[in-house]
């Protein structure tokens, strides 16, 4: 693994031949990403260290507060002032039509810059928490959608709009061609929704990030997106990155899980070990205060102790210390644990699985 | 839309009835009549009023008819652009006003392009460079530029233009532009002197309307879609033209109607400063000669022009955000 | 836009998490209040005003009235630290001076004898006053003993020391906008109260009365109305005028707050604790002035504190006019009268401090009503 952390490059661009094919589209490596706010620094990713599988979904979970919409956009390269990625690296894993790798140090981009500018909404597409306010009130959703179309691939406004169109069937509009004419309030929360995928899958992104697209939809809807969303991940080959509070979602949606606690991963596994076999306390504690099939009616549904502690806070040790039920004085408390792997190829970060310490956390 | 715009001038109709109403009230609300100044000034330029004199004057303004009567008379003849007659100056109401209430208008309007026009800039510029020195420095212009009396604006400003420029502030037109026809050159002589009640006005106005602008700018920037237009890739320059700015004009609309109170009560002190051929001076005048129709009469016009003013904020709203609705 | 929340707040401050559902909201307006450095300075500033206004009379070396028929348009008194021995020292010195008339320009012209010093002193007796409505005195804090007197601002066309009248006109000006800001809140929170809670017909109607007088623009509103006042004679004295005119100026002003109170109310009648009062039989009156009020008087203080400039500057303006406070009554708009000519401003310069005066209150106020309103409610423009 440090063999491409460890990657350097001279060029400008900072992109280098890869020799080997790669597995992963995108790595985070030791991200930290920090609020300068007038109350104070809030730390909202602490050295966030995982890998998006490619062509596969990769879903995100964690408690609200955690940083999985900052972690999102850090990827994205759009957090805006007075935050700042002020430490680690993104790499994005470019693969060409013949097969070949190059890659992309995100963080090493200026946020504003062309090179940046391409990558979104191209190669890269996010759709957001919110589906009532992602989309702009003042235009059509044609309008909004063809506007991807015009700037990555240099299409004319008619020709955009054919293809918006055609890419809100896609997605399963119904009347797609008489939604691109209207304005984003005549729609429904659902279509909407769609609408939004519509613009992320646009321009068949090899990345989709999707931040809790189904939240604010009944079960219904959630399940129709849902669905389409699993076949047009099939159907293009893309990554899909899939943030939600729902673990009944990640199981239905995700191959790969990272559980996300406070600006860290506290784990990453394949989704059944997640399910199964939970290794992180963050985890099993997040198991418990769910209901699920199969369990004993007896056994009550514990919520996790305490509330996530707020970013701005500077707790020493594992940041989940003071929640955890397998808490060791003197260890735990004192410092970061650093990231263990597991024969099975799962990470975890916890001091049940070796004593290895956080170094530059 | 066009009904709703039909409908909107009903509404207006009706309120420019009550607004006739509160006008009148006003030209009866001085203490003893109108009559008794008017009678008094005549006796003091040395003529002898005698009680048949007077007489005629009671009948000729209807002082004998109870209340209804008179304010039927005199909004009867509004029509036929008959508003009374102006005591001080001794002819109707209808000639004195018309030029004047065209300068106040233009100056108006001009103050209101001008300052929407920089505010609109200005408060892009602070929005995006908060936290910046630039940012700072603006607010400070912005609050001083509220704080200043705009009369007091206007004198400093007049005595400046004046001592350093020798320039004759206090005129629309230069003497041998005043009677004459309409011209280029004319035009061209109205603006080299129109600018300073504009720049005065617009101070005030341009500061406070940047500051919503501003406030307006930070609001629709912390909105998801402007984070989606960044994440389709979009220039940051269009995001924020094109999907925050069109998105932050329609507060900045709304308070249109509050902008052009502002504006005309800014013009009527400032030109009165500045002794401009404009509604000011003639108004408040008339308000301390007590000669109330041709006050009456102002006031209410001024009424009009905010009714208008607002209806076409109202459809320019309708025109910019596809949400509303044609109640 | 986390960054003011609860938690974020309750943290700095150093609290424990656990409990930043009980900080009450008017704590933490207050936390945010007293952060903004700009409402320091507009507080700060304004108690000096208030207090230098206040003692006006004192403050001033001579009654506001004197009018020292030798020294028209008198410049302001020239001051020296130097005294008689040539040295640099802490007591102030001015200068003998002697007036006399310029036969070709028809203009005083004061000679000062800079060989002649004349020292200033504190305590200083002079002119009787009154002050605060219980202090009679004839001490004033800064003097010249004997006959030349003191003036640091100058005169004005009458003689009239311009300090004296700036301060004695503070207390004017400063009082209109506390009294005028008062009548609004009452009319104000009455009137938006009743128009919220009962709708209906009385809701119609007190909107249709408001959206006339929003038809008209303010000054020459104001102006109009406060022409129609009687002259100040026995019975209609200075300071009745002076109420009135706040009267008018609030008359206008009070719209605002209804309107946005109304919409309170509205949102209110809904609410948890409306429905439970309801529920368990409370009054109207108990509604409203138990449960409604309190929960809007963050918002009525903000509004209030936003209103103030403007009425301070409506009553500059109509006094300048010559339509708001007359003489014998001073207030800084008044004093402003006697600088309308160019040439007079420009020879007299000194004429023009009211409206320095002017500009400051209204800054002072409109940082701290700023501030309010960011602190009570930081999402709002
Ligand atoms: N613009 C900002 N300014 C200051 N702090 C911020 C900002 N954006 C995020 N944060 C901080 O970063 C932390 C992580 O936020 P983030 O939005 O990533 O949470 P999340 O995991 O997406 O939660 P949710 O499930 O509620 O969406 C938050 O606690 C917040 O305090
Ligand atoms: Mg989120």
């Amino acid at each position: 693994m440090s063999d491409q952390v460890g990657v350097k490059e001279a060029g400008a661009d900072q992109q280098v031949e890869q020799p080997s094919p790669q597995s992963n589209i995108v790595e985070l490596r030791n991200l930290h990403t920090y609020f300068f706010t007038d109350l104070g620094v809030a730390r909202a990713l602490n050295g966030v260290t995982y890998d998006i599988p490619r062509e596969k979904v990769l879903g995100i979970v964690g408690e609200s507060g955690c940083g999985k919409s900052v972690t999102a956009l850090s990827i994205m390269n759009l957090i805006q002032p007075p935050g700042r990625i002020v430490k680690g690296e993104v790499m994005l894993h470019r693969r060409d039509a013949d097969g070949a790798t190059t890659d992309v140090r995100l963080t090493d981009l200026n946020r504003h810059s062309i090179q940046m500018r391409r990558i979104r909404g191209n190669e890269i597409a996010m759709i957001f928490q919110e589906p009532m306010t992602s989309l702009n009130p003042v235009y059509t959703i044609g309008d909004q959608i063809s506007e991807a179309f015009m700037l990555h691939q240099g299409v004319d406004r008619e020709e955009a709009r054919r293809r918006s169109i055609n890419i809100l069937d896609r997605v399963g509009m119904p009347y797609a061609d008489t939604v691109v004419d209207q304005y984003p309030h005549q729609l429904s929360g659902g279509m909407r929704q769609r609408a939004m995928i519509a613009m992320g899958l646009s321009c068949a992104p090899s990345l989709l990030i999707a931040d809790e697209p189904t939240t604010a939809l009944d079960v219904t809807t959630e399940a129709q997106i849902l669905d389409v969303m699993r076949g047009l991940q099939s159907d293009i080959g893309m990554s899909i990155m899939f943030i939600t509070h729902d673990l009944g979602v990640i199981a239905q949606m995700a191959d790969e899980v990272v559980v996300m606690y406070l600006g860290r991963v506290a784990e990453q596994a394949p989704v059944d070990s997640i399910f199964y076999d939970p290794l992180h306390p963050y985890t099993r504690a997040l198991l418990r205060s769910i209901p699920r099939v199969g369990r004993g009616t007896k056994e009550r549904l514990k919520p996790i102790r305490g509330v996530v502690p707020n970013p701005y806070s500077n707790i020493t040790g594992c940041p989940f210390h003071p929640r955890c039920d397998e808490f060791m004085a003197d260890v735990c408390d004192v410092n970061v644990p650093g990231i263990t792997m597991t024969d099975d190829g799962r990470a975890v970060r916890c001091f049940l699985y070796s004593d290895r310490v956080e170094k530059n956390g | 839309m066009i009904s709703y715009i039909i409908r909107r001038l009903g509404y207006m109709l009706i309120t420019l009835v009550f607004v006739t109403i509160v006008g009148f009230f006003i030209i009866e609300l001085p203490p003893g009549s109108y009559l008794e100044f008017h009678i008094q000034s005549l006796r003091q330029q040395g003529g002898d009023v005698t009680p048949d004199q007077i007489q005629a004057l009671e009948r000729r303004y209807g002082l004998g008819d109870p209340v209804h009567i008179r304010f039927y008379k005199w909004i009867s003849g509004f029509p036929r652009g008959d508003f009374g007659q102006s005591f001080q100056h001794q002819r109707p109401v209808g000639e004195l006003i018309w030029s004047r209430l065209g300068y106040t208008l233009l100056i108006s309007v001009a103050t209101l392009i001008v300052s929407w026009g920089i505010a609109i800039l200005v408060g892009v510029y602070s929005a995006t460079h908060r936290y910046t020195i630039p940012d700072y420095l603006i607010t400070v212009l912005q609050f001083i530029g509220l704080a200043i009396p705009n009369f007091l604006l206007a004198l400093v400003l007049m005595i400046f233009l004046q001592q350093t420029f020798g320039m004759r502030v206090g005129v629309l037109f230069s003497r041998e532009f005043r009677d004459a026809p309409f011209s280029i050159a004319k035009m061209i002589d109205l603006l080299s002197n129109i600018w300073v009640p504009i720049v005065i006005l617009g101070v005030a106005g341009t500061a406070w309307t940047s500051r919503v602008m501003r406030a307006n700018l930070l609001d629709v920037l912390n909105m998801q879609y402007v984070q989606t237009a960044r994440a389709k890739g979009i220039h940051e320059r269009k995001v924020i033209w094109k999907h925050a700015v069109r998105n932050a004009l329609h507060p900045l609309v709304m308070t249109l109607g509050m902008a052009l109170p502002g504006i005309i009560s800014g013009e009527v002190v400032v030109s009165t400063v500045l002794n401009l051929p404009t509604s000011g001076p003639l108004f408040f005048q008339a308000l301390i000669q007590q000669d109330m129709y041709l006050a009456g009469t102002f006031l209410v016009f001024f009424a009009v022009a905010l009714l208008v003013g607002n209806l076409l904020a109202d459809i320019m709203l309708a025109g910019l955000d596809p949400r509303i609705q044609y109640r | 836009m986390v960054e003011t929340s609860a938690e974020t707040i309750a943290a700095d401050a150093g609290e424990e998490i656990s409990e930043v559902g009980e900080i009450p909201q008017s704590k933490l307006i207050w936390m945010r209040f007293s952060r903004n450095k700009l409402a320091l300075i507009g507080g700060v500033g304004l108690i000096i005003m208030y207090i230098i206004v206040g003692l006006g009379p004192f403050i001033a070396s001579n009654y506001y009235r004197h009018q020292n028929q030798d020294y028209l348009f008198g410049p302001p008194t020239p001051l020296t630290f130097i005294g008689p021995d040539g040295r640099l020292g802490l007591q102030p010195y001015t200068f003998e001076f002697s007036t006399r008339l310029d036969p070709e320009s028809f203009k005083f012209v004061f000679d000062i004898d800079r060989d002649t010093r004349v020292p200033l002193e504190l305590f200083v007796r002079g002119d009787p006053y009154s002050m605060l409505g219980f202090i009679e005195s004839d001490i004033h804090l800064l003097g010249i003993e004997g006959e030349q007197r003191f003036y640091p601002l100058g005169t004005d066309a009458l003689g009239r020391d311009v300090f004296a009248r700036l301060l004695i006109g503070g207390q004017v000006s400063l009082t209109v906008g506390l009294v005028g800001v008062a009548l609004t809140i009452i009319l104000g929170s009455v009137m938006g109260t009743i128009s919220g809670y009962f709708g209906g017909l009385v809701d119609d109607v007190m909107q249709r009365v408001i959206e006339l007088i929003l038809s008209f623009p303010t000054v020459p509103l104001w102006a109009a109305l406060a022409a129609a006042l009687p002259p100040i004679s026995r019975d209609f004295t200075a300071v009745h005028r002076f109420f009135l005119i706040t009267v008018i100026l609030s008359l206008v002003n009070w719209t605002g707050l209804a309107r946005q109170l109304r919409g309170k109310v509205m949102g209110y009648a809904e609410s948890d604790f409306v429905m439970a009062a309801l529920a368990s039989g409370a009054s109207d009156a108990r509604i409203i002035f138990v449960h409604m009020m309190p929960n809007a008087s963050s918002h009525i203080i903000v509004v209030a504190a936003l209103a103030i400039p403007g009425m301070i500057l409506g009553e500059t303006a109509l006094s300048f006019l010559g339509l708001g406070i007359l003489p014998p009554a001073v207030s800084w708009g008044s004093m402003l009268t006697q600088a309308q000519a160019v040439p007079v401003v420009v020879e007299h310069p000194w004429l023009m401090t009211p409206g320095i005066a002017v500009v400051l209150a209204v800054l002072f106020y409109s940082f701290l009503g700023d501030a309010l309103r960011d602190a009570a409610d930081p999402y709002s423009i």
